[in-house]
């Protein structure tokens, strides 16, 4: 039995759990380019990224707002374009082909195609405002919207995820309870209300436990819009991270910041755990 | 009349949402075929022009960024199946200590932000000098997908029933003749669908790439954040790298969607 689960379990200690090992090691040493002591320092490295204003006042901050627009916004559209699409209508084929695309496409072109369109001279948003006699807004030397960008660009990217999900749920559900409250008269939004999204609720839970857990340390598209600019302002935790590590060269501070905020995620994982299994069981 | 409204409030939105969903990808097309000269304009002007693709190619390292990716996906898809089929049949045949601490194990790890094992990572293959090599960057990539595919494998596993393989067994069969011949055909489908998804998620990985690889094995989506850089205003080169790097994501979408949408249940 054990056989089965050894080649993945050797590849899993070697290349995650090692790393992180050798990780938690470097963040309670001095360990940068420049330093070949590594000298054994505490929980210097640790006090030292928490007392950071840009980590406390920018980083988490941009990194919650992140999860939480992009994972309500992206369930929001996911939800009502599954509702929309859970029935027979002419082009139904074309639709669905359409909403496939985008979970499909790297990150990093999505990210390539939103700054072409936002651009803030050529880019196809600007014309458009520009032809309805608007001013051109230069969309991304401002923190809030590049970071509305940023979000725009994830909602864009998952929206078919959850869309894909739902939609397989809604057609696994009972008919009965719904042709029943029909029967009884119940309108429209009552009948959504009372009967499926309550029958919805395990395969939400399901998503939203997922995206919040992978939203949490977005890269790709943040370091292609942004890189964390202007001026820090857009940094989120993986950007902030990788930035200690590669580009200020102290791979103590980048392992420490990553442990952190691995630890945050932990926190917020064990409670979603909670919640996943809580609304499984009483929707049982 | 309220019905013909609500068909029409119907046609409009799903109209519109398709658009919304599709315009991003169509725009960058458009873009791509424009010549240097009218990128800038793109909604104006009838001008259009095959040759931004070979002259994106032509590139330093962009050929060699494309064979890359497609290499290290596939090799990166191939291995990591192979290692969580077997795992997957484990957390689905197998109750007991052993499976639920494998379990909790990978629900752990899935948790894990990549950057917190990527930037030792680093260190690790640099120590070991495999960075910037095929094998720094399969080996890691395999690794990326043990958790989350040894979920799903468990749940190709459950949706089969344990039935055909006690008959196998009393037939006389052993417990990886029935696993080869009975559960692994019957979940074959579910695994090509998570093989598709697989090679797509390598091939549009971009952090595990960045940190891992240097000139001697770019990736090309890496390749391509640096090319907005390094060449801000080439909007139609970016534009034709970024639709040949969509090729597969199009095939897919147009040939395979009844497995891809198999393969994304969780």
């Amino acid at each position: 039995m054990l056989a089965l689960i050894l080649p993945a379990f050797a590849i899993l200690i070697a290349f995650q759990i090692v790393p992180i090992l050798i990780g938690a090691n470097a963040s309670f040493r001095r360990w940068s380019l420049f330093n070949p002591e590594k000298a054994f320092v505490g929980l210097e490295n640790y006090a030292r990224i928490l007392g950071d204003p840009i980590f406390y006042g920018t980083v988490l901050p941009n990194t919650f707002l992140f999860m939480f627009a992009s994972v309500t916004a992206g369930l929001l559209s996911g939800l009502g374009l599954a509702l929309l699409l859970n029935r027979r209508f002419r082009g139904e084929r074309i639709a669905r082909t359409a909403v496939l695309l985008p979970l499909m496409v790297p990150p990093v072109v999505a990210a390539i195609m939103v700054t072409w369109m936002f651009n803030d001279q050529f880019g196809v948003v600007n014309a458009v405002l520009t032809a309805l006699g608007l001013e051109p807004i230069p969309w991304l030397i401002s923190r809030w919207t590049s970071l509305g960008i940023v979000i725009l660009t994830d909602v864009w990217l998952w929206t078919p995820w959850f869309t894909i999900l739902i939609l397989a749920a809604l057609q696994t559900l009972p008919a009965e309870p719904h042709e029943a409250a029909r029967i009884d008269g119940a309108g429209a939004w009552p009948l959504f209300r009372n009967i499926t999204l309550p029958l919805l609720r395990p395969v939400l839970m399901v998503c939203i436990t997922i995206r919040l857990i992978d939203a949490f340390r977005v890269f790709d598209i943040v370091w292609t819009i942004t890189k964390g600019g202007p001026a820090r302002s857009t940094e989120v935790f993986s950007i902030y991270a990788y930035k200690q590590a590669f580009v200020y060269l102290n791979f103590d501070l980048g392992s420490a910041a990553s442990l952190i905020g691995a630890g945050i995620i932990m926190v917020v994982g064990a409670v979603l755990y909670k919640a996943l299994s809580y609304a499984v069981e009483v929707s049982r | 009349m309220t019905a013909g409204w609500k068909r029409a409030f119907f046609t409009l939105t799903i109209t519109g949402a398709t658009l919304l969903l599709v315009f991003p990808v169509a725009w960058m097309v458009l873009t791509a075929l424009r010549p240097a000269s009218g990128v800038f304009y793109v909604h104006r002007g009838t001008e259009f022009t095959l040759a931004n693709f070979a002259e994106a190619l032509a590139k330093p390292e962009m050929k060699a960024a494309f064979f890359n990716s497609a290499f290290i996906a596939t090799f990166a898809t191939i291995f990591s199946l192979a290692v969580t089929i077997t795992s997957g049949y484990m957390l689905s045949r197998f109750q007991g200590r052993a499976s639920s601490l494998w379990f909790g194990l990978i629900y752990l790890f899935r948790c894990i932000p990549y950057i917190s094992w990527v930037i030792p990572l680093y260190l690790l293959t640099q120590w070991l000098g495999i960075l910037d090599t095929y094998l720094g960057l399969l080996l890691p990539h395999i690794a990326i997908h043990i958790c989350f595919f040894s979920w799903i494998m468990k749940g190709f596993f459950d949706g089969i029933s344990p039935e055909a393989e006690y008959a196998a067994y009393i037939d006389g069969c052993s417990r990886w003749g029935a696993f080869f011949r009975i559960a692994l055909p019957m979940a074959t489908p579910g695994i090509v669908a998570l093989g598709i998804l697989s090679w797509l998620y390598t091939w549009n990985e971009f952090l595990f790439a960045l940190i891992l690889t240097g000139s001697r094995t770019s990736m090309l989506t890496v390749r391509m954040a640096q090319f907005v850089h390094e060449t801000g205003i080439e909007w139609h080169l970016m534009s034709a790298t970024a639709v040949m790097a969509i090729g597969p994501a199009l095939i897919v979408t147009l040939f395979a969607q009844e497995y891809v949408v198999k393969g994304l249940k969780v």
